[in-house]
């Protein structure tokens, strides 16, 4: 074996005899690449880029979901359902499978669209189909594009100032942006991040703050006017929490150094094939996952469990977080996914101040049962730790927040 | 007899990986893509090999999981055949991971890929006298549009290891 010192002595030499290194030209690739790195002007196209894959995604999500999904679900696909399965509002088959109704008036009445009825067959594909399904596919045909051309480093390098503040760094980005997607390939790729105390530490922000693709697309559906404040709020909490974790976890957070790639131009073979993987990967966890989530609520509504836990919980909820007891159905479903639990939300009357807060709390206080599994799987025993930061975090923050709207006069 | 893809993080082992096993792995134009292994198959004169897509790393002493997965990968797969995926652009630091897996015995073929990037550079490469040099094969590939890929696959059987002393006298002083 050689020493370090002599095996570059050896490389030396085999590239003198072998390499020439001819005269760099300065090309418009590099001038690109440089303009997109530099804070004067890549900061400016940060925001542009950011901005830009905002307005794509939630024009495209609206324009299919409201412009024909929901018209064929609740114009078409419940009212046909309702018509033609057997039982009615007082069989509790025919409420976990189609329309659980609910109280108007001390009458129970079916529902008239596919947010409230939350039947397996209604609620429990409407969901995924239609209001996550083109979030999703949106969010990664423009993420795999940014990906493709080789924009995330650079996204990396600007923002590695402020992600140093909180111990981790620019590269941590990576990970980051993936969540948005989907938390469960999020929380692998933190092994891109050298210590323990960094995987931990993304690893459990990626669990408790960034909401993912189906959140983000049920989000646009139901609450369009106050996501803005939620997402808001989460990002102020994954720094908030990012910079105190930092402080009272021990383990250092080195400097890293990464490659830069060439901008290149994406492939359609690449990009068609890696949103293929994605989505359908999507599908395959979040449609058994949806569907489990409405027969566990379901069935906890039918045999009264789901009253007690909310009478029990009552308390809590409504003085510590200020929003109704009847938030305790979507915390259950948040379990499972949150975008059911978003859905579910939407059904349940409460101020708009209320709405954001129980979003919040959705969002922050248990990721879905999918991402716990992959945290389990990678994280092992640090796993506790995320779970204490995870019940710290929902009591100060959702508390906060509650805090925030009385102050403002409005809880 | 398995194949293994080993090479720093970037420089298109998972490009490579889809095109001789025709699977799906993602590909990204970032380090950091692949962090675990992926396993598929080509056929190489009418029998089934496995190919291994291992994480990027840039030696063989890891500094991050991703890494670790892929120094543990090659010291469980005594018998395989590397295949060397070097940026042609950064040649000498690919050349350091090549020259570690060579001093561990493994037989070694090398692709030069990002050959294209490599000429736009104008760095240009004596692939004869590297052979020569090295004594395993030496390919220039681009696999993102398929160059090379074939010339690579033909000349898998050639790979063979290499005694260190070999290099050190054929550079000579």
């Amino acid at each position: 074996m050689l020493s370090i010192d002599e095996r570059w002595d050896l490389i030396d030499k085999i590239s003198k005899k072998t390499v020439k290194f001819g005269k760099y030209k300065h090309t418009l690739k590099d001038a690109v690449g440089e303009l997109t790195v530099k804070p004067l002007t890549g900061i400016p196209v940060a925001v542009a880029v950011l901005y830009g894959f905002w307005s794509v995604f939630s024009s495209f999500a609206g324009f299919c979901t409201d412009g024909f999904l929901v018209k064929i679900f609740d114009g078409y696909w419940l009212p046909w359902l309702q018509n033609i399965f057997p039982g009615g509002l007082h069989n509790w088959l025919y409420n976990l499978m189609v329309d659980a109704g609910h109280i108007e008036n001390g009458v129970l009445v079916p529902s008239d669209n596919c947010f409230e009825a939350f039947g397996v067959l209604t609620s429990g594909l409407f969901v995924p189909f239609g209001v996550v399904l083109p979030a999703v596919f949106i969010f990664y045909l423009m993420m795999t594009l940014l990906e493709d051309i080789g924009y995330l480093p650079r996204l990396a390098v600007l923002i590695d100032t402020v992600l140093h503040k909180i111990g981790l760094h620019g590269y941590a980005i990576v990970p980051t942006i993936l969540g948005f997607g989907c938390n469960v390939p999020a929380v692998t790729a933190t092994r891109i991040l050298e210590t323990k105390k960094q995987r931990f530490m993304m690893m459990t922000l990626l669990g408790i703050f960034i909401p993912c693709g189906a959140q983000l697309g049920i989000m646009e559906e139901v609450i369009p006017d106050t996501m803005g404040f939620v997402i808001l709020y989460l990002l102020f909490g994954y720094f908030v929490f990012g910079f105190i974790l930092n402080k009272i976890i021990p383990g250092k957070s080195p400097e890293i150094l990464i490659d830069i790639p060439p901008y290149q131009r994406p492939t359609i073979h690449n990009v068609r094939k890696k949103v293929w993987i994605r989505v359908s990967g999507f599908l395959k966890v979040a449609v058994p996952f949806v569907i489990l989530g409405c027969l566990i609520v379901g069935v906890m509504y039918i045999t009264g469990f789901m009253d007690w836990l909310a009478n029990a919980l009552s308390p809590l909820l409504t003085n510590w977080f200020g929003v109704p007891k009847e938030t305790v159905g979507p915390l259950v479903a948040a379990f499972m996914r949150k975008d059911l639990a978003v859905a579910q939300l939407s059904a349940i009357e409460m101020t708009k101040y209320q709405m954001i807060t129980s979003v919040v709390l959705v969002s922050i206080y248990f990721p879905c049962l999918a991402t716990f599994i992959m945290i389990l799987k990678e994280g092992g025993k640090e796993l506790l730790g995320s779970l204490a930061a995870l019940v710290a975090s929902v009591f100060i923050f959702g508390g906060l927040i509650h805090l925030i709207w009385i102050l403002l006069g409005v809880a | 007899m398995k194949i293994l893809l080993m090479g720093h993080p970037n420089v298109g082992k998972s490009v490579f990986f889809n095109r001789l096993t025709g699977s799906n792995v993602i590909e990204s134009n970032y380090p950091g893509t692949t962090v675990d292994y992926t396993k598929g198959y080509m056929v190489l004169e009418n029998r089934d090999i496995e190919v291994i897509d291992v994480p990027g790393t840039f030696s063989l002493e890891p500094k991050d999981k991703a890494e670790e997965v892929a120094v543990k990968m090659l010291e469980e797969e005594k018998d395989a055949i590397v295949v060397c995926v070097i940026d042609a652009s950064k040649i000498e630091r690919g050349l350091y991971l090549t020259l570690e897996i060579i001093e561990k015995g493994y037989p070694v073929i090398i692709a030069l890929n990002m050959w294209d990037v490599a000429k736009d550079k104008n760095i240009e490469i004596d692939v004869k006298n590297l052979e020569k040099i090295l004594e395993v094969p030496v390919i220039p590939t681009v696999a993102i549009s398929g160059e090379g890929i074939k010339e690579v696959v033909s000349r898998i059987k050639e790979a063979k290891p290499v005694k260190i002393k070999n290099i050190i006298k054929n550079v000579g002083g």
